[in-house]
């Protein structure tokens, strides 16, 4: 056993990861996915819409790693642009959200009284809908598309931010520094985004990880029910219905895409636990 | 000790007996699988197919269809005369009774054919308003006078909404009950409907051609999803499904316990247009895109090659279909010229499809690609089903893609609602032009079929021309059976002569 020979490593690498390997393993398959998305157009060997009457239907093969859908298309070419339409759809449909919700919650909690009440019951009414229908309603009145769901789930999505970052500020707020701060006649908004913020975040922030699966699995049911991406557009949720009369005769339509979900979520929610390990956060 | 293993041995027995019995009966029970449950069965409440395939069976209809779907055969009217001028149709009703034992008289039948001309509720009130009276001059005789004379007419009471209804029972039990616990006089009657579940049918007894019936019962069971009702056939729990979607057909065919049936339909999908929206007014530009749409590769990839090119709105086989009609040979370059010369280079298309329907969506895919081609931007723009139809008829929209199947034998029915200009804006599409217009009228009236036949050519030239719409693909009705049922057939109106199956 050579002890002497580990510290050699720890600069890089272990500073950033330590023994925390669902950081490392997370971070890695979600910087695979952002390679696939920002390299799409060298690495998809096939234009992602370009129909190809002869291979329609064609099982997994060396020409088509993933097989061809029922129009010919490169399943592997759309399933590698996919990757662009669905981390914008975790990264969209999670950071409005978040800032809202942030921004909420620290000032539902730092005034109390009043407007903590009124926005607590304003959280509570958009909690008592279930939350896809609210969505789906919000989306049939602002017409299908992406940013119908951005702005879906901006309306819908920040109220567990705030519900996590008002209890975080209403606990520090009382604590020796804030109240410092405060007699020392800092102005409110200082305390509120300097002091007090920073200090409540990270729970929100390992939160953001969670949310981005379920995000993810929401755009991807939208899209699933016609109401998010338009063909012929590739997206993943879309994929995976636009495969399913074919789920018994030809498998590959909907596997591809489908498995490609679960390892986003996985690598999303390797992060976030990973995170939460790293910030110190319960769960 | 002796007497309890007597006592066990007889129990199982016994339970062997009951267990076999219950087997037995069952046997002439058929199991239809299908997408959706009926929603009501008040045949003048509705123009759904899920409702009239079901109800054709518990009712019948005065003047029935035959099963190739080309010419009227006897109901309950077993014979009948025109007169010279015609305008007086007297039928002589056969001797028939409902399924609560009571006759049916003229009476009943000029009672229905009144109700579907005049109630409120009703959704065919138009294609009857020529009857003037409609009168039992006895028990056994109808006489119906109409208005003009209409060489549809005779044809319109074969219409599965128009089925003879027992008027006694219908107003002592009020149209919501009845709506829900119809009486009637065909082969089957209505013994239980479990809402969004299935349907219960046992064979009527009382039916004037019991004797020919094989089965006890139907069941129409509603199972949504497409994979799951292929499914439940292959595996035996259901004996038949229909809907079978087109990606399936080779896959079932493999399958040496089923049968796939591919009965001739009057289903013919089309590509709405909406002329009144900026450069689709044109008529060259509507031909450009009929130029630039390749139906072949329509056929191959949407129906899997099952279908065959449109080339009329009147679907193949069907009274009158003019065979020799223009098909425009695909031509994107030609087509993208012809759209340069109109002034509408740059043209962009607002597609409205259906979410959620397999068919539709994977056409307006191909579309898209073929109509890029020509040079022309096509949106799509995918909405809920109930949601597409209120912006077809509000006009909300540039194309899409709907179907027709006929309801009757007649293409009166059909010109009408295309292009015969009544208050459908010629079904969504807002397509004017008063001489068509005119000759739609002009056949209604002739009773000449040489003559009228001559006409209904012209039409189907006009249209074409035109561009009132672009006809797509004729497809099949396209069911599947367990091996062991026979004469599970569909008219190309789509009734199921189910008086004719048998279970083995």
């Amino acid at each position: 056993m050579s002890v002497l020979a580990r510290p050699a490593f720890t600069p890089g690498w272990s500073k950033a990861f330590g023994t925390n390997g669902a950081l490392a393993a997370g971070s890695a398959i979600l910087a695979l996915f952002v390679l696939a998305a920002l390299f799409a157009p060298l690495i998809a060997p096939y234009d992602p819409i370009a129909q190809d009457a002869a291979a329609r239907l064609a099982a997994p093969s060396l020409l088509h790693p993933f097989g061809t859908d029922n129009f010919g298309r490169d399943i592997l070419s759309r399933v590698i642009w996919g990757t662009r339409i669905d981390l914008q759809m975790a990264f969209f449909g999670v950071v409005f959200p978040f800032l809202i919700g942030t921004v909420v919650g620290t000032v539902a909690g730092f005034f109390g009284g009043v407007v903590d009440a009124l926005l607590m019951r304003l959280i509570d009414i958009i909690l008592a809908f279930p939350f896809l229908v609210l969505m789906l309603s919000i989306i049939a009145i602002l017409g299908p598309g992406l940013s119908s769901f951005y702005i879906a789930m901006a309306l819908v999505g920040w109220v567990s931010y705030a519900r996590l970052v008002r209890a975080q500020i209403l606990v520090l707020k009382t604590q020796d520094y804030a109240v410092a701060a405060t007699s020392l006649g800092f102005g409110r908004l200082r305390i509120m985004f300097r002091h007090l913020l920073p200090n409540a975040i990270a729970g929100s922030v390992v939160f953001v990880m969670s949310d981005a699966v379920l995000v993810l699995l929401n755009g991807a049911a939208i899209s699933y029910l016609g109401l998010g991406v338009q063909p012929p557009v590739a997206e993943w949720g879309v994929m995976v219905a636009e495969g399913q009369p074919f789920v018994t005769t030809a498998w590959w339509v909907t596997l591809f895409p489908g498995l490609s979900i679960v390892a986003l979520a996985f690598g999303f929610s390797l992060l976030g636990d990973g995170l939460g390990q790293r910030l110190g956060v319960a769960e | 000790m002796l007497k309890q293993w007597m006592r066990i041995g007889l129990v199982t027995v016994m339970t062997g007996l009951s267990v076999s019995a219950g087997i037995a009966e069952a046997a002439g029970v058929l199991t239809i699988g299908r997408r959706e449950d009926s929603t009501t069965f008040d045949p003048i409440k509705t123009a759904q197919n899920i409702d009239n395939w079901v109800f054709s069976n518990i009712f019948d209809v005065l003047v029935r269809v035959d099963p190739t779907g080309t010419k009227l055969v006897p109901g309950l009217a077993e014979s009948w005369t025109v007169s010279e001028d015609g305008l007086t149709y007297t039928l002589k009703m056969r001797d028939a009774k409902f399924s609560d034992g009571a006759p049916v008289t003229a009476g009943d039948a000029a009672f229905s054919l009144l109700r579907v001309r005049d109630n409120p509720g009703s959704l065919w009130s138009d294609s009857y308003k020529v009857i003037d009276t409609a009168t039992a001059s006895d028990d056994k005789t109808l006489v119906v006078k109409l208005k003009t004379p209409s060489a549809p007419f005779l044809s319109t009471l074969a219409l599965p909404n128009v089925s003879v209804l027992p008027q006694k029972v219908l107003e002592s039990v009020g149209e919501e009950a009845f709506a829900e616990a119809p009486v009637g006089s065909g082969a089957f009657a209505l013994k239980e409907w479990r809402r969004g579940d299935r349907v219960i049918l046992e064979k009527n007894p009382n039916y004037w051609d019991a004797d020919h019936v094989s089965l006890d019962g139907v069941e129409w069971i509603s199972v949504p999803d497409d994979n799951t009702r292929m499914l439940n056939v292959q595996a035996g729990q259901l004996d038949a499904a229909i809907f079978v979607p087109f990606s399936r057909v080779a896959e079932l065919q493999k399958d040496a316990n089923l049968t796939v049936h591919l009965d001739p339909s009057t289903r013919e999908d089309h590509l709405l247009i909406n002329h009144e929206h900026g450069a689709l007014a044109k008529k060259e530009v509507r031909q450009a895109l009929d130029m630039a749409i390749d139906k072949q590769a329509v056929v191959d990839t949407v129906t899997f090659g099952l279908g065959t090119v449109a080339n009329s709105y009147i679907p193949k086989g069907a009274l009158y279909y003019y065979a020799d009609n223009l098909k425009r040979p695909y031509d994107p370059e030609k087509a993208k010229q012809m759209l340069a010369d109109a002034g509408a280079s740059d043209l962009t298309l607002n597609y409205v499809v259906r979410a959620g329907d397999e068919v539709v969506e994977q056409t307006a895919v191909l579309l898209q690609q073929q109509l890029a081609k020509a040079g022309v931007t096509v949106n799509i723009q995918k909405v809920d089903p109930s949601q597409e139809w209120d912006m077809l008829v509000a006009g909300d929209y540039d194309v899409g893609v709907n179907y027709w199947t006929n309801d009757i034998l007649d293409p009166d029915q059909k010109t009408t609602f295309v292009i015969g200009h009544d208050a459908n804006n010629n079904y969504m599409t807002r397509y004017k032009n008063d001489a068509v217009k005119d000759l739609v009228a002009k056949a209604r009236l002739e009773m000449d079929p040489a003559k009228r036949e001559a006409m209904y050519v012209d039409l189907q030239r006009m249209a074409k021309e035109d561009v009132n719409w672009i006809d797509l693909y004729y497809s099949p009705y396209i069911n599947v059976s367990r091996k062991g049922i026979e004469n599970f057939t569909q008219n190309p109106l789509g009734r199921f002569l189910l008086e004719d199956t048998k279970k083995n």
